[in-house]
């Protein structure tokens, strides 16, 4: 967005010429004659800017074979570079419009770059994510039936829900099963006893 | 019917009915009492002076849990041992001492010169059981600073582990693969190691329908870790090799597996156009789009953060993103309760508003101005910021009419309100949407009805005083607009025909007419 700065002027009755230091003034009166005097054509080397005055757009003209110092605005119906005009629009445009890529900071939101195994010490049960081996006993104390499980690679047991070992290590459940049974045979004499009260 | 006394007594035959709670206790107790004894008999017959630890560690206290806290002392006497039975044990202890979740002694244990025989014990494959005690507490040096893990990287940890990638024993593959991650994860040089000693098709070769989702999990994040980091970004043939695996991973419905493969994405899609570019061509965009509506966080974050670096890329890219219904989630985002939430999704809406006005009428349409002014007014600063790039972006490349729906929208009486902020940048930002709102007025022969609007709004008492701020560039671009459009005197507007002007104060409802 760049400009050249124009010195600010107070006071009701502002002229238009006023406004233009007197540099460009003189150069503007020059180029009048100039243009008057010759048929030559002035060729535009680059459009640097553009505003609005009175209505009209002018732009500021960089000028072949001619230095910074001589360059001026010009109205627009008098230029015949279209081209150059189209650049220096486009210009404008994409160093506005640049898409814009991430910032980086992410506010500690990213994933951790590097991780820690912590001891299992705090997770119960198949939580630790180990192999069961066997059930090594079992309890309702809890008030819900409750395996104590001896895990591979691990000689720290923990009790687990039996509802959960049904599913996760049926055999496991059966195999502790089938180790404790046991045939009752009921004795008949102490039944009769009782049954009398 | 059996009598109650009949069914008790019956019950009280049966294992564990009808005793009472404290024998039940006591039986639990010595039956693990029993497996600790055991075992530590099997393992020291030979060896009788065992100390147990003094504190600070609370474990050697507790008499339910079977842990045996050792001295660094002891540990290295069992690791330098020539018995694998005490090179297991003191491996053991230290894996154990070094997954304590408070000050884990990383330093002492390196000092003590153990990471050569770790690396060594990782190569016997037939002590299972060593392999994985090693391979933990290497994986827990290597979680700790980059001279830490430069350690287990220079004592030839890497070879070992990535050679312990293809164990049978899938807890000591998985050891493997949450280590090679941590090394990854160090930064971009080990990274590009590990890729040149080919752990990506080791890796790989560990995905099957049968893997279970723990170990997909910890794979998912040492891929990510692989594609992460930038200067250098990692090279592009790996990259190509590790999207059809990630592809597949962002296909399943565990949070964990979606979050990590998520960021995997944002990392390959955090560059170049021609990085964003593979990965677009990978077809999974319609998925990222899928994910940032999921309804978890961890999930939602990095799809978003992808989306948003696809939209940074060219105008395909855009397209194709648009296409895949990016702009209908969007709204939603900008109005999600998480502040960094709405911040991306104001950036990510920024770069759409950057593109031809063919995307951005499509941005209107799916109805993006109003979240957008939401957030403009009431959204925390960041978020607010990036709002203001949305505007500016769209004011210069979208068309007059766009513009008009812009400022008929509220983001005019928006982003004047932002005026008063600290930021210069900002200001500067602003102030250039302010000017391209005119340069669209300008076609319209309307720039004096959007003076008089700007006024109304309380913008120009506001660009006057900034003609006064302390950044140069800011008093600058508010000294040229106060003088181009807002100087009294002498301003002859050409006279358009008398269509309903695009820029007078208006109630959101009314229609407007154009004659082009």
């Amino acid at each position: 967005m760049s400009q050249t700065t124009e010195p600010s002027n107070d006071g009701a009755a502002v002229t238009e010429e006023a406004k233009i230091t007197t540099a460009e003034k003189e150069k503007k009166a020059d180029e009048v004659v100039e243009e008057e005097e010759e048929e030559e054509e002035y060729v535009v080397e680059k459009v640097l800017n553009r505003r609005v005055v009175k209505g009209r757009v002018e732009y500021l003209l960089k000028w072949k074979g001619f230095s910074n110092e001589d360059n001026t605005w010009e109205p627009e119906d008098n230029l015949d570079c279209p081209d150059l005009i189209a650049e220096y629009l486009q210009k404008q445009k994409s160093a506005h419009e640049g898409k814009r890529k991430a910032a980086g900071d992410t506010d500690g939101d990213e994933s951790k770059s590097k991780k820690k195994k912590d001891d299992n010490e705090k997770l119960r049960g198949f939580a630790r994510g180990l192999e069961p081996e066997r059930i090594i006993g079992a309890t309702d104390s809890t008030g819900e039936l409750m395996f104590l499980m001896k895990w591979k690679h691990s000689d720290e047991a923990d009790l687990v829900p039996a509802k959960e070992a049904n599913v996760k290590c049926p055999q496991v459940v059966i195999s502790f099963y089938e180790e404790r049974l046991t045939w009752h045979s009921y004795p008949s004499e102490d039944e009769k006893k009782d049954d009398k009260h | 019917m059996p009598t109650k006394k009949v069914v008790d007594e019956r019950i009280a035959k049966f294992k564990n009915k009808g005793k009472d709670l404290a024998k039940l206790r006591e039986k639990r107790i010595s039956v693990c009492v029993q497996l600790r004894k055991a075992q530590k008999n099997e393992s020291f017959l030979k060896r009788r002076n065992i100390t147990l630890s003094s504190l600070p560690d609370e474990e050697a206290l507790s008499p339910e849990n079977n842990t045996v806290s050792f001295r660094i002392e002891d540990i290295i006497k069992y690791v330098n041992s020539d018995d694998r039975e005490a090179q297991t044990r003191g491996s053991q202890a230290a894996r154990k001492l070094l997954s304590k979740s408070h000050d884990p002694p990383i330093k002492e244990i390196i000092d003590a010169g153990l990471l050569s025989r770790f690396v060594s014990f990782l190569l016997m494959d037939d002590e299972p059981t060593l392999q994985f005690e090693a391979a933990w507490a290497l994986t827990n040096i290597a979680s700790g600073t980059s001279w830490h893990t430069q350690q287990v990287v220079e004592h030839g940890a890497v070879t070992a582990f990535i050679n312990l990638l293809a164990s049978p024993m899938l807890h000591i593959s998985e050891q493997a693969v949450w280590a090679l991650g941590n090394i990854a994860g160090d930064g971009a040089a080990y990274r590009d190691v590990l890729i040149e000693c080919n752990v990506i098709p080791a890796l790989l070769a560990r995905i099957s329908p049968d893997t279970p989702v723990g170990y997909l999990r910890n794979l998912t994040w040492t891929l990510s870790n692989l594609c992460r980091n930038k200067n250098p970004c990692p090279p592009l043939s790996a990259v190509q090799q590790m999207l059809p695996s990630l592809i597949q991973l962002l296909h399943l419905s565990d949070k964990d597996i979606l979050s990590d493969a998520c960021w995997a994405i944002s990392y390959l899609s955090d560059g170049s156009n021609d990085r964003i570019d593979v990965v677009v061509r990978t077809g999974i965009v319609p998925r990222l789009v899928e994910l940032m509506n999921n309804k978890e966080l961890c999930v939602m974050t990095p799809a978003l953060r992808s989306i948003g670096n696809i939209v940074s890329g060219s105008d395909l890219h855009t397209q194709i993103a648009i296409d895949a219904g990016v702009l209908d989630v969007l709204p939603k985002l900008l109005r999600h309760p998480k502040p960094t939430m709405q911040k991306e999704a104001a950036w990510a809406l920024s770069n759409v508003a950057a593109g031809p006005c063919k995307q951005i009428q499509q941005l209107i349409t799916c109805g993006l101005l109003p979240p957008l002014v939401e957030v403009l007014r009431n959204g925390d600063f960041k978020t607010q910021k990036e709002a203001v790039w949305a505007v500016t972006n769209l004011t210069s490349g979208g068309t007059v009419e766009q513009v008009v729906n812009l400022v008929q929208s509220g983001a005019l009486e928006a982003i004047i309100n932002l005026l008063l902020v600290k930021d210069a940048k900002v200001i500067l930002v602003i102030l250039e949407a302010v000017n391209n709102m005119f340069m669209a007025a300008e076609k319209l022969g309307e720039t004096e009805k959007l003076s008089l609007l700007i006024e109304e709004l309380g913008g120009l008492e506001r660009i006057e005083m900034l003609q006064n701020h302390s950044n140069e560039m800011v008093y600058q671009a508010a000294h040229n607009l106060i003088e181009k459009y807002f100087s009294d005197g002498d301003l002859e507007e050409v006279q358009v025909d008398t269509t309903q002007s695009g820029f007078e104060l208006q109630v959101p409802d009314v229609k407007k007419t154009f004659e082009f």
